[in-house]
């Protein structure tokens, strides 16, 4: 039989595994493969965690302290969690150079999205027009995924723009702060839409509400954020583990593949990587499905081509979401005790049209609960001292929303090649669109409008614009298109340069839309290895 | 009681009002022994002063940060107090009583924020006119060391 590679164990690539395993097909999957901790203590709460672990502050801080954040400190509100420190180790042999950009990669099992908040939200027939796709193409691979995975989600408002798909079960319960949103929010229904342009509900999440397979429902220990100990909130991990179900699976970790070759015919023939110790493997292809991340697809993709024709080519049109991040104090919730065991991501959502540039975007409301204190007591304007009095009776009434924005293929965003280094490395360009400051501007602005009319404020001195690179929601290097064009490929994502390779990460997205792409990078790989074989 | 110690009972009775428990004491020192941290801990002899200064008890530490708060935000005072709150926060008893929400309604809440910027503005008051001399100082003396360069 056929033996398909696939490279790679993130969403994307787990999600075409277990769906050609499930067509009949051999499947040989090669990664780094990157791995962490098991839960410690899975029946604790947090506060239960606290008070019975030794050396509680190493497993929230991290043996090296590399959770802490001091004053002086330049970039994100916090630090990766000691406990995914796994998901952002690097792999010596892949090298790169940005600029304008900084991007992360993961060499894990699972990827990226084993540090993702589970927000799955469909693309919308809008959205899919510039993929050269109906809704209806897409809508029975959302279901499966939502049904193999475990989503969250209600027929509310935001189904206006989040089209409602079949598989998703029942919301969680409810944190009180969020509750509270979501009661003024009906109150002020009719404003907040109208003029606003603003829908909120209930966010679609890939956590369950119940027990599926042998994952159980959330148990609402608090701990979201160092890691499930339950299994209940779902990383692509467990898709794998599944894959390791099926016979007709291999998966290999510990190789980072660097390119690949091919025959005569411009077929891809075989597959090279190189252990820890720099020793190359090489593997038979029959097809070679990349799903290495978009930027780790394009540098095997432009390796190959530059050892096979001498050539070095650029790809263009790189994309990442931008985000912001702007905190807020719900004037409701002053005061008020908050409650540590309830789900600590986001379990509200939004969208917000905006006339003037004719963007909608998405915002995802999370209520501050669980998250360690000390990076944001120090940013408030007092002695430490005052500050954790201020924030002890502030802390239920804190949230934050991550506002995501559009970005859409550009010529000068570029991915390449430098083959004067050694190893060669992938250099990365990125230069958003101008006039975003203005945009960005118009956004917070309409933002800050609702967060008022929600009973809510946001601290001017607060909003962080994230740099670009942060929303790891990278795409768009070889678009899918209905015309054949070098560095381009189908709208099944086979290659229009190289007949037998398939690239289901988001290489292949021609636009980006203000949402979290992981649930469409899950249900296009699936949608892709139904049609494949 | 070594410097370390020090450091470590005042900040944690001036955060929390208690004194420390050994564990914290002990990851405080585990912390400054760490390699990759010991940029953080590079002491100019104001920032110096400031230490010493606030490992003298928890008042201390309170008008050294507030003077730091405003004049010295990212200096080795700050990172050891933030420190020490990291530590405490990760760790009972003390994790409880930085969750623990002060009785009252939204409006007696309003009413402590006020209060509490109203004495940080006192605090403030008094710590820059006890710091700020020692500061200019400390400035001049600095100035005073540094070597004349030659003329070619």
């Amino acid at each position: 039989m056929d033996r398909v590679v696939v490279v790679g164990s993130g969403a994307s690539g787990a999600h075409f595994a277990l769906t050609a395993l499930q067509k009949g097909r051999r499947v040989l999957m090669l990664d780094v493969g990157h791995t962490g901790r098991e839960p410690v203590n899975p029946n604790d709460s947090l506060n239960h965690l606290k008070r019975n672990l030794p050396d509680p502050a190493a497993y929230f801080l991290g043996n090296r302290y590399e959770s802490l954040v001091l004053p002086g400190h330049a970039g994100e509100y916090y630090a990766f969690p000691p406990a995914k420190e796994h998901v952002f180790r690097t792999a010596p042999e892949f090298q790169f150079r940005a600029n304008g950009i900084a991007p992360l990669f993961s060499f894990a099992v699972g990827g990226l999205a084993e540090a993702w908040t589970g927000g799955c939200y469909p693309f919308d027939s809008q959205d899919l027009s510039q993929f050269s796709l109906a809704y209806a193409d897409m809508e029975p691979y959302y279901t499966r995924v939502a049904m193999r995975i475990g989503i969250t989600g209600t027929n509310d408002d935001m189904a206006a723009v989040f089209p409602l798909h079949g598989g998703l079960i029942e919301p969680l319960d409810l944190d009180d702060h969020s509750a509270v949103l979501l009661e003024r929010y009906q109150r002020r229904r009719r404003k907040l839409n109208g003029k606003l342009g603003c829908r909120l509900g209930r966010a679609r999440v890939s956590v369950l509400s119940r027990d599926l397979g042998d994952r159980k429902a959330c148990s609402y220990s608090g701990r979201c954020l160092w890691g499930c100990p339950s299994r209940a909130f779902y990383t692509p991990s467990i898709t794998i583990a599944e894959c390791r179900q099926f016979p007709q699976f291999e998966y290999v970790s510990g190789l980072y593949v660097d390119h690949f070759r091919m025959d005569a015919g411009g077929r891809v023939r075989s597959v090279i990587a190189y252990g820890s110790g720099g020793q190359p493997h090489e593997f038979e292809a029959s097809t070679l499905v990349l799903a290495a991340g978009t930027l780790g697809s394009a540098k095997v993709f432009l390796e190959s081509l530059y050892r096979d024709t001498g050539r070095a080519p650029e790809l263009h049109g790189v994309m990442d979401n931008r985000q912001i991040l702007m905190p807020f104090i719900n004037l409701r919730m002053l005061g008020r005790q908050w409650n540590p065991d309830t789900y600590q991501y986001h379990q509200l959502a939004m969208a917000v049209s905006l006339p003037e540039s004719g963007q909608t975007i998405h915002g995802l409301i999370t209520t501050l609960k669980t998250a360690l204190i000390h990076p944001l007591v120090q940013t408030l304007p007092f002695d430490l001292g005052a500050s954790l009095s201020v924030f002890r009776n502030v802390h239920g009434a804190l949230g934050m929303i991550n506002i995501n924005f559009p970005d859409h293929r550009r010529q000068g965003n570029i991915v390449s090649l430098d083959v004067e280094s050694a190893p060669h490395r992938a250099v990365i360009h990125y230069q958003p669109e101008p006039g975003e400051d203005a945009r960005l501007q118009e956004a917070i602005g309409r933002f800050r409008k609702i967060l008022w009319e929600l009973g809510c404020f946001a601290p001017s001195g607060t909003i962080h614009v994230r740099p670009m690179g942060a929303s790891v929601h990278y795409a768009g290097t070889l678009p899918m298109t209905q015309k054949h064009a070098p560095f381009t490929c189908s709208t099944d994502c086979r290659s229009h340069d190289v007949e037998n390779l398939y690239f289901v990460d988001g290489t292949t997205f021609p636009y980006l839309p203000a949402k979290n792409l992981t649930f469409t990078l899950m249900a296009n790989a699936t949608r892709v290895a139904d049609r494949a074989f | 009681m070594d410097q370390l110690e020090r450091e470590c009972r005042s900040y944690t009775q001036y955060l929390t009002g208690h004194p420390p428990l050994p564990y914290v004491i002990g990851k405080y020192r585990e912390f400054h022994g760490e390699p990759e941290q010991a940029a953080a801990w590079s002491l100019d002899p104001f920032d110096q002063f400031l230490v010493e200064f606030s490992a003298r008890g928890s008042y201390h530490a309170s008008l050294a940060d507030t003077y730091a708060s405003r004049f010295r935000s990212g200096s080795a005072l700050r990172k050891k107090i933030v420190l020490t709150l990291a530590i405490l926060e990760c760790v009972p008893p003390s994790f409880e009583k930085l969750d623990a929400v002060d009785r009252g309604g939204w409006t007696v809440t309003i009413a402590r924020l006020g209060l509490a910027a109203f004495r940080y503005a006192v605090r403030l008051s008094i710590s820059a006119a006890l710091f700020t001399p020692f500061r200019i100082a400390c400035a001049i003396n600095r100035k005073s060391r540094q070597p004349a360069v030659a003329e070619p």
